[in-house]
Formats: structure tokens, C-alpha cells, sequence
């Protein structure tokens, strides 16, 4: 109902924006017929005519922009409210039920393990929302240090796939070609949150069984490039840059039941960027998997004391 | 298995989790239970079962179809078995949402257990009174204005050419404001004695609900006689014009 309001008054500001346009277009030429013997009048009136255009058309883009804004900042605090009061709402009912009623042995324990489990998610969604906010107010320098890409990235998929029960074969890093030692400078802690959170979605996205392939490489002589497919449902490819957005999430069906807050990828590509790198997605359509490549620069041979 | 005389309680939430802690606690209070988690599946169930269903729990965000639609959709269908919705919105306007789709009842996430057990147990006594309203000891429930009658018991409101249907809320509200004729009726007090929402700010969220009553009980609901608007206060029910 709200979504459907908010598309009117797109529609309607656009309408608005394309007839005032119009208006100084008519405006203009008739400026110009009139003064067709004063040519200082008529190169005036282009220039205050152009001008007035070229305001409108700024306008126009400026609100609908924010109305678009305004859009996922409401989805945003939706989708959070629900992730934070699920877990909240389930660990109560178990709490409650523990409380009120006998429970044999292994229910109990059975409803422990529940209990711990959406404490995770909480905590999971908490700390997105904490770090989310403080890459948005702060560029961090302090804690850098030289760190070995591979093994990183080895963690990553351990704790990944321990977080989601799989089994080692479903997550798989190819070896490195030519067995080099892949470094960079950075905050490892960041740069496992972005690497995990690209994991994460790989899984989260591949309802239909997890295939996920990890990759480093050498490219351009000093960068690195670290690639993640996944086999799961895909991207359209008008999508690839709009997922690095705040608070984005791909509208769809199939959508509403992964759950999300809209943050993880805006994180990735933050500290991406903070680490003087980028990342990119792309896809080779429904269904057919998604790959997000990061590009980081290699550290500096003579800045990683620890390099033989 | 008792199911012939524990009354059923369909569960339509696909938070896993939570399904399994409800169904749990329904179970160990005797009721005879059945779980769908997700949308489509759960309007197909409520809509074709054969089952005699006694209340249902129904979650507002489920994939596929979404728990507004679903009341919407049982409703439209001549079912009214009681609903209580459970939802992660607390907005006045998603509260009043589900209520002006059909829903008897609300809870927000998080919610008591104890009050979630006490809100079911009142939807099904309420649901056992109205199919028992017949008795004929017992002095009629009803409220009779301008050739109209409201039956409490029945939840019908009977006019001269036609008898409609009336939710729970909606008989609860027309209660609320027959009972205080003649009066100004704030909306404030509305949400908050009738639908318990809290909101410091006024909000016209409830205009639409009115709108529907009047659609049942004025001959012209473009021009009302009986439900009218106190303009920034709320409404005052008067019974003869």
C-alpha cells in the first residue's frame, strides 16, 4: 500500500518534472522567435532558459532519489525489526516454556540448542548493524598489518562452514597458480567480516544445495584478485552494482523468504574501498550462480617484515 | 488420538523456531494441532481442509502469500474461523491492517506465552458463545437501532435486505461505541480500550474501519446518520437521527 503510494508520487514528480521542462522548452523557442533581430536578448534568454531547464531536470533527479532513499531506509528498518525480534521472540517462548512446564531430558536440551542458535543470529545481526555504523562515520587506519590472503580466506570458509552444518566438499579453494604467497596490508578483522559476509550470502542463496568455488590470483602485477562463485540462484545483471547499496535488498518472490537486513554486501564493498581495493558482482543469470570478485593491492615486499 | 474432541489450532508461521516452540506449548495444553510454513501452502490448507479448525495462529510475514492476504482471503470466503495474527510490526497502521483485513485478534512479537494461551483461550470461548447463542434461557445479546439489529452473540448484523457478517473486532467496536450512544467517542480511546494499541501521536489509521461499519449500517455511507464524525476528536454513534 505504501510502496504503491510512494511509485504514484514518483510518477507523479516525474510528470511534473518532464511538463515544466516542456514548458521552458516552448518558452525558450518562443523567446527566440520574438527576438530573432535582438541577438543579445536571444543569447539571454538561451543562456536564463537554459539554466531554468537544467534546474528543473536537477530537481526532478534530486526527489526521486530521495523518495527511492526513503524507500529502503523503511524496508531496511522492517526487515531489521524482524530480525531482531524473531530470535528474541523465539528464545523467549523456549525460556518461558522451560518455565512453565516439565520438560523431559532431551526436549531440554533440544530447546538449549534452539536457544543458542537464534542468540547467534541476534548477535550476527547486531554486530552488521554496530559495524555498519561505524564504517559510515570513520575511515580506520589503527591495527594494520600484513596479512597472508590464503589463509585468511581458509578461515573464512571454516567458519562458514561450520556456521551452516556442511560438509568440507561444499566450499572448496582452489591452490593458488604458482604457489606465491598472496599478502596484503589491512585490518584482518574487517577483512574477515567482508569475506565471510560474501560466504555467507553464497550459502544463503543457494536453496538448492551450496557449490561454492574460492580463487586468488595475481592480476595486473600488483593486485590480487580473490573470486567466490557460488551455483545458486543468480543475479540479473542491472542488479550487479544496486546489491553494494545501503540498505538494498533484490526485490523479488523468492527474495522474501532469505532473510536479510540489507547491509552485508554495503560492508564488503566499504571495506573493499577502505583497504584501497573495490569489489564487483556479476552472474551469468537466473539460476545460474553468482561470483563477487574482490581486487586488493598486494602489500609491498619491503613493508611485511615477515616476507622471505 | 483425541482429535475428535481437542479443538484444532492451525499455526501459520515459518519462522521454524518459533512453529516448533508454539506447537509444543498448544500440544501440552491439550489441543490438537497443524503447522504450515508457507503462505501459499497455509491459504490452500485453511481454504480446502476438511478439518474442523477451532482457531488459527497466523505470522503477517510468510513468503508466498502474506498473512493479510490470508485473512483477507478466508474471509471473502465465508470463513470465520477466529484468527489471531501475530506480527513483528507494532505500527498503528500494521496493527490496523490485519485487524481491517479480518484478523480477531493481535499480538506483537515478542510475545508472553501466558498472554498468547489467554488471548486463544478468550478468541475460542468467544467462537463456543456464538455457536451456542441459540439457547434459548439465556436473554439475547443484541442491540436493535433504526430497523437493524446487532446480534453480539451471533456476530451478525441483520438490516431490513440483507445480514452481514461481523469479525470479532468489528463487533467489539460497534459494542464499544452502541454502548457509549449518543457520546463523543475520541479515537484514542478506540485504539486504546478497543484494539489495546498505544500511540502517543493521533492517527487516522482507524478512519478506514470506519468507513466499513458505515457501509453496514447506513443506508447512504457516504452521508452518515448514525456513525458520525466529530471532527478532531472521533465519532459519536447515534442510535435515532
Amino acid at each position: 500500500m505504501n510502496i504503491t503510494r510512494r511509485r504514484g508520487a514518483i510518477a507523479f514528480f516525474i510528470t511534473l518534472g518532464v511538463l515544466l521542462v516542456g514548458l521552458s522548452v516552448a518558452l525558450q523557442v518562443g523567446w527566440i522567435i520574438l527576438n530573432d533581430r535582438a541577438v543579445a536578448f536571444a543569447v539571454l534568454g538561451v543562456i536564463l532558459f537554459s539554466l531554468l531547464i537544467a534546474g528543473v531536470v536537477l530537481n526532478t533527479v534530486f526527489l526521486v532519489r530521495e523518495i527511492r532513499r526513503n524507500e529502503r531506509q523503511d524496508s531496511f528498518l522492517n526487515a531489521v525489526s524482524h530480525e531482531l525480534k524473531t530470535p528474541i521472540a523465539s528464545i523467549r517462548l523456549y525460556l518461558e516454556t522451560l518455565q512453565r512446564r516439565s520438560v523431559d531430558e532431551e526436549q531440554r536440551q533440544q530447546f538449549y540448542r534452539i536457544m543458542l542458535t537464534d542468540s547467534d543470529r541476534l548477535l550476527a545481526t547486531v554486530e552488521q548493524v554496530l559495524k555498519a555504523g561505524q564504517l559510515g562515520q570513520r575511515h580506520r587506519q589503527q591495527n594494520r598489518t600484513t596479512i597472508d590472503l590464503a589463509s585468511l580466506l581458509m578461515e573464512c570458509i571454516n567458519v562458514t562452514l561450520q556456521r551452516h552444518h556442511l560438509g568440507a566438499d561444499s566450499i572448496i579453494l582452489e591452490p593458488v597458480p604458482g604457489a606465491v604467497r598472496l599478502q596484503v596490508v589491512g585490518i584482518p578483522e574487517d577483512l574477515r567480516t567482508a569475506i565471510i559476509n560474501v560466504l555467507d550470502n553464497a550459502v544463503k542463496y543457494s536453496p538448492e544445495g551450496v557449490r561454492v568455488r574460492c580463487s586468488l590470483a595475481i592480476t595486473r602485477y600488483t593486485w590480487v584478485t580473490l573470486r567466490i562463485s557460488d551455483t545458486g540462484m543468480g543475479l540479473p545483471s542491472n542488479e550487479y552494482k544496486r546489491i553494494f547499496k545501503r540498505f538494498y535488498r533484490v526485490p523479488g518472490r523468492s527474495m522474501v523468504k532469505i532473510k536479510g537486513t540489507g547491509l552485508g554486501l554495503f560492508l564488503v564493498r566499504n571495506i573493499a574501498r577502505q583497504h584501497g581495493g573495490d569489489v564487483t558482482a556479476s552472474s551469468a543469470g537466473a539460476g545460474l550462480g553468482t561470483t563477487i570478485t574482490f581486487t586488493l593491492p598486494l602489500a609491498n615486499p619491503e613493508g611485511s617484515p615477515d616476507h622471505s | 488420538m483425541t482429535e475428535t474432541s481437542a479443538p484444532l489450532i492451525a499455526v501459520i508461521e515459518d519462522e521454524e523456531h518459533l512453529a516448533q516452540g508454539l506447537l509444543f506449548n498448544l500440544q501440552a495444553e491439550g489441543y490438537a494441532t497443524h503447522h504450515e510454513g508457507d503462505g501459499d501452502a497455509a491459504l490452500a490448507y485453511l481454504l480446502n481442509t476438511e478439518d474442523k479448525i477451532a482457531a488459527i495462529v497466523l505470522d503477517c510475514m510468510l513468503p508466498g502469500t502474506d498473512g493479510f492476504a490470508i485473512v483477507a482471503a478466508l474471509r471473502e470466503a465465508q470463513r470465520y474461523t477466529p484468527v489471531l495474527m501475530l506480527t513483528a510490526r507494532t505500527r498503528p497502521e500494521d496493527i490496523l491492517e490485519g485487524l481491517e483485513a479480518g484478523a480477531d485478534d493481535y499480538l506483537p512479537k515478542p510475545f508472553e506465552l501466558s498472554i498468547l494461551l489467554m488471548r486463544l483461550k478468550s478468541l475460542l470461548r468467544r467462537a463456543a458463545w456464538q455457536n451456542t447463542a441459540a439457547s434459548p434461557e439465556a436473554p439475547p445479546d443484541e442491540y436493535i437501532f433504526d430497523h437493524r439489529t446487532i446480534r453480539f452473540d451471533a456476530l451478525e448484523l441483520v438490516a431490513p435486505n440483507r445480514t452481514t457478517h461481523l469479525t470479532l473486532m468489528e463487533a467489539d467496536l460497534l459494542r464499544y461505541l452502541t454502548d457509549r450512544e449518543g457520546q463523543i467517542v475520541p479515537r484514542k480511546d478506540i485504539l486504546e480500550q478497543v484494539w489495546r494499541v498505544h500511540e502517543d501521536t493521533d492517527t487516522r489509521a482507524i478512519d478506514n474501519f470506519i468507513v466499513r461499519l458505515r457501509r453496514y449500517i447506513e443506508d447512504d455511507p457516504a452521508n452518515p446518520q448514525h456513525l458520525v464524525t466529530v471532527r478532531g476528536i472521533g465519532y459519536r454513534f447515534i442510535a435515532n437521527p
